[in-house]
């Protein structure tokens, strides 16, 4: 197809450029004419970080064939603070903290401003409904909300400009005080670079051959007719890693790319650099790799029977960590307990969608430093762990983090920055690489699913006489954090109660499934969801209220926990006292009691939610006043 | 009655830095040309605001003002090491190590204005972009301050190590010392169940939490709110789904998250008791906000409608499953 004369108004000014058929709006805006401000985060309509206005009207500009924006007034983020001063919304937004990572915020205070100009005097629960086609993984929206009604009410003058500026410091002292995020202009406006909105001269985009199979031994890869093909400069399989090959956060076992066989679907297997990212693509496309497909193993019951797969040679139980926490004698407790409780607990697996998929830069500088920019969690680490794969001495390596749109644990493995190393290596050019958020998701760590056998002994006054616990985990096919998720999960299992006689087993296992990692609570969340839940059923069996059974066996000061630690200052009695106090909770045993309680609905709490209801006219908004 | 509201409880500890092993941080100081502050750490933000916190304390210990913060970082070859972004340590770890680089520059500059005003280094103040001796009139700006010690040859920098004292556990019985801070915290979830469709919305959490000592407390209830949302997601809606290792859910149309129109209101409370080994008595927020909403959800689940969900996530078809055999339940025992 020929290129298209592309026409339009850009934030204001005439834009007449030819564009390629294929491009979506998003492209055009980001790679043609350097709008880097609203970010790609799922390519399909799905996030809304890509929303810009067209015509005046919100849009995701990743659903929009650029050829659809003919002639069109377009506005991106960059339009807002066009003179440099950021908008009311914008401000409102550095005020009230509705910024984290930054990556949903340029589409977020997009979809903002639409609200507030299709209804100036929009209510919370209207401000929501005209929200939801944004995601942001990092606040939880509250501060979002807060900022929209801010900056709402700013404009109808029921606040004063002033709202929207810094606070001053008593005396001097910053501690304690809500000083405005000193990040936040560069995000609300989106002049803040990710690693996918950055560019470097003569750069090289890369694309990323991934297995199809769950296991199998990778028999050969040719790579000549993508080394032939015109555009394309290096071409790179785990025959080019130099050094001794494998990462891991507790354990080296997984390769830059696959060696000798694949583990899961989703892995790496070779990776292109070339002029375009669409030249690597269908580089990758003419890569032949032979497989013979390996039997399997995707339960990690399963997979710690005898004469299964082994997916490791080092490990040929297949169990990549047990931890084991013991205090007392658990068969002694639960035979002088009054009430015995057992119940089987089971967490999934759930995916970090932090909005800024994985990106990164490499290149050698000058001086023949291999260097690497990316939204890594643990640069310290990587560079160690780089400089032994590619065989080069400390100090020619180097790790620089870019702004991180998103990591909750995710972003601690060096599942894509060896690639990008050897490619710039290879190619002695700057390289680029941004996943896909289809490429994020399959390839990357997950949390740990779980599944926990407790078992609770106690007697009739709530107290804890025993506690066994046994979690199985399923790792997936490499290592990555498990071995230190497992040790969290355990030290952490039992809860903060003094407990006499106790029992953990916590169990990561390997299996041909996507690979578990770090993720946010790691590991406490599904140890710890497993005893709240039963001592609620415990409160019910014996008659307590669940905070009086918390009680009973709360940790105080100066208490032992269940690896022998002696604590200081223990703050549990506060925050159930505190939680308790706010929530104005009517006491009694969770017997399903919710019909008769009479602490529920308070102003507190919000309206359920029932979609399109909620919609306020200015008229009946004034009618109202 | 279709809809049924209820209300669960639960509570959460957690350990902060890095797990059962040494954890360490480094950082360098510089008190700079007219009163600003120079700052140089190997790791900071990965969104949570530990920038803002690092200003702030800065400010706070060198008395200048967190506008006036620059701050260098994030590169393995420019700045000291500081380890990874990860484990609740930012606060701890990376606030505490600044602050200790900050006073040993502070130091250097007090020392110099000692001499020339000719009074005890004790005497010397700081704050908000002044510089001054107890019971005297000298008073100046910082940015005069510092002149005043490059004049003299000196210029006003420090750097610091922050490591913790912790041990790994024993391989038989765990026995350790994992952690040197613990914080603590506790949550009330209030749901509403819709018994024909089993749809569960969260309408709002009161969320307690303990974090030695709030250097921002915005920043602190926005960690407790992103903690909240992000455990309801795993609570009633995020799975992916795997089958022969090939998922269903590689799309965000697949892979539901949660949006604006499910998410609770949250209350926080902060609660701080100051951590006793570190420099500033903080602890950290960024993990233990999300361990106890998942449980104090399906205890309030419980309370509405009388099913225990065990496996997560509560969705509707899972809910709804459950009702449906508490009713069976219900009837077997009613016809016996």
């Amino acid at each position: 197809m020929p290129d298209l004369q592309f026409q339009a108004t850009v934030n204001g000014r005439k834009v007449a450029r030819s564009a390629k058929p294929h491009q979506r709006l998003l492209d055009f805006l980001r790679d043609d004419l350097q709008l880097t401000g609203n970010k790609e985060g799922c390519g399909a309509g799905e996030c809304g970080t890509c929303s810009v206005f067209v015509d005046g009207v919100l849009m995701k500009s990743c659903l929009m064939p650029v050829a659809k924006a003919q002639g069109a007034q377009i506005e991106t983020i960059e339009a807002l603070a066009r003179t440099g001063e950021l908008s009311v919304l914008q401000k409102a937004f550095y005020k009230a903290g509705a910024s984290q990572c930054g990556y949903c915020i340029p589409g977020m205070v997009m979809a903002a401003t639409a609200a507030i100009r299709a209804n100036p005097f929009a209510g919370r629960e209207e401000i929501k409904e005209r929200l939801g086609g944004n995601i942001c993984r990092c606040t939880g929206y509250q501060k979002i909300f807060d900022a929209v009604e801010m900056a709402r009410d700013v404009q109808n003058g029921k606040l004063p400009a002033s709202a929207l500026s810094e606070i001053e410091a008593e005396q001097g002292d910053f501690i304690g005080r809500n000083v405005r995020r000193i990040d936040a202009p560069s995000k609300v406006s989106g002049a803040l670079k990710y690693a996918g909105d950055m560019t470097m001269p003569h750069m090289l985009h890369v694309q990323v051959l991934r297995s199809p199979h769950a296991h199998a031994r990778i028999v050969s890869i040719d790579t000549s007719a993508a080394e032939k093909l015109e555009g394309v400069e290096g071409v790179i399989s785990s025959a080019d890693v130099p050094g001794e090959d494998g990462f891991g956060v507790f354990v080296n076992d997984q390769p830059i790319m696959a060696r000798g066989k694949v583990r899961y679907v989703g892995e790496a297997i070779a990776a292109v650099a070339a002029e375009d990212a669409l030249t690597a693509m269908r580089a990758v496309e003419k890569i032949k790799v032979v497989y013979e497909q390996l039997p399997a193993i995707f339960d990690p019951d399963d997979a710690m029977h005898d004469g299964v797969p082994v997916l490791h040679d080092y490990a040929p139980d297949n169990v990549t960590k047990h931890i084991p926490i013991r205090v007392g004698d658990v068969e002694k407790g639960f035979a002088e307990s009054d009430l015995v409780l057992e119940e089987t607990y089971a967490t999934q697996a759930i995916e970090h969608a932090y909005l800024e998929p994985e990106a990164g830069l490499a290149y050698v500088d000058p001086d023949g430093v291999v260097t690497v920019v990316s939204p890594s969690q643990n640069i310290t680490h990587h560079r160690h762990m780089l400089a032994r794969i590619i065989a080069k001495p400390i100090a020619k390596v180097r790790f620089i983090m870019s702004p991180v749109g998103g990591g909750f644990g995710g972003k601690e493995d060096m599942i894509y920055q060896g690639m990008l190393a050897l490619l710039a290596m290879k190619t002695r050019r700057p390289v680029r690489l941004v996943f896909t958020r289809e490429e994020s998701i399959i390839s990357t760590a997950k949390r740990h699913p779980s599944r926990t056998t407790l078992r609770m002994g106690l007697m009739r006054d709530g107290r804890i006489r025993a506690l066994e616990m046994k979690m199985i985990s399923d790792g997936g096919a490499y290592g990555l954090s498990t071995e230190g998720v497992m040790r969290k999960a355990a030290i952490l299992a039992a809860g903060p109660y003094v407990i006499p006689n106790v029992k953990i087993d916590t169990i990561g296992v390997y299996t041909n499934n996507t690979p578990s990692g770090a993720f946010r609570s790691f590991g406490a969340l599904q140890t710890e969801f497993a005893t709240e839940s039963m001592l609620d059923v415990a409160a019910e069996r014996l008659g307590l209220d669940p905070f009086e059974i918390r009680r009973v066996n709360a940790m105080r000061d100066g208490a032992t926990t269940h690896t022998k630690q002696k604590l200081g200052s223990v703050s549990l009695m506060r925050a159930l006292d505190a939680a308790e106090k706010a929530s104005a909770w009517e006491k009694g045993a969770p017997n399903s009691r919710g019909g008769n309680r009479n602490d529920l609905n308070r102003d507190d709490v919000r309206p359920p939610v029932s979609l399109g209801a909620r919609f306020e006219t200015a008229d009946k908004q004034e009618a109202a006043e | 009655m279709a809809r049924k509201r209820g209300r669960g409880m639960a509570a959460c500890w957690y350990g902060i830095a890095r797990t059962a092993t040494v954890d360490r941080a480094g950082a360098w100081a510089e008190i700079d040309d007219g009163g600003s502050a120079k700052i140089v750490t190997g790791v900071t933000e990965i969104g949570e605001g530990i920038l803002t916190v690092l200003a702030q304390i800065v400010a706070h210990e060198l008395g200048v003002k967190p506008a006036d913060v620059v701050i260098g970082d994030n590169d393995t070859a420019r700045s000291p090491e500081a380890a990874h972004a990860g484990a609740s340590r930012q606060t701890y770890m990376i606030g505490n190590v600044v602050a200790l680089a900050c006073r040993e520059a502070r130091a250097r500059l007090a020392g110099v204005m000692a001499e020339v005003w000719d009074v005890e280094v004790d005497l010397i103040r700081t704050g908000n972009g002044e510089c001054w001796a107890e019971n005297t009139n000298h008073r100046i700006t910082m940015g005069e301050a510092v002149d005043t010690c490059k004049k003299r040859g000196v210029v006003p920098v420090g750097s610091a190590s922050f490591g913790t004292d912790t041990t790994g556990l024993d391989p038989s019985d765990g026995a350790g010392r994992p952690w040197q801070a613990y914080v603590f915290g506790c949550q009330v979830a209030e749901v509403e169940v819709d018994t024909i469709t089993g749809e569960v919305q969260v309408l709002a959490v009161w969320a307690a939490h303990d974090v030695g000592r709030a250097v921002n407390p915005k920043g602190v209830e926005g960690q407790i709110e992103g903690g909240i949302v992000q455990a309801l997601g795993q609570g009633l809606m995020e799975d992916y789904k795997l089958r022969d290792g090939h998922t269903s859910t590689s799309g965000f149309a697949k892979y539901i998250l949660p949006t604006s129109l499910d998410v609770p209101r949250v209350n926080s409370i902060i609660i701080e008791d100051p951590d006793p080994i570190g420099p500033l008595g903080v602890k950290g927020i960024g993990e233990p906000a999300m361990v106890p909403t998942i449980p104090a959800i399906m205890n309030a689940i419980y309370d509405a409608v009388g099913v225990r969900i065990t496996s997560l996530p509560a969705t509707p078809e899972r809910v709804l499953g459950a009702l449906r055999e508490k009713q069976r339940l219900t009837s077997l025992q009613a016809a016996e």
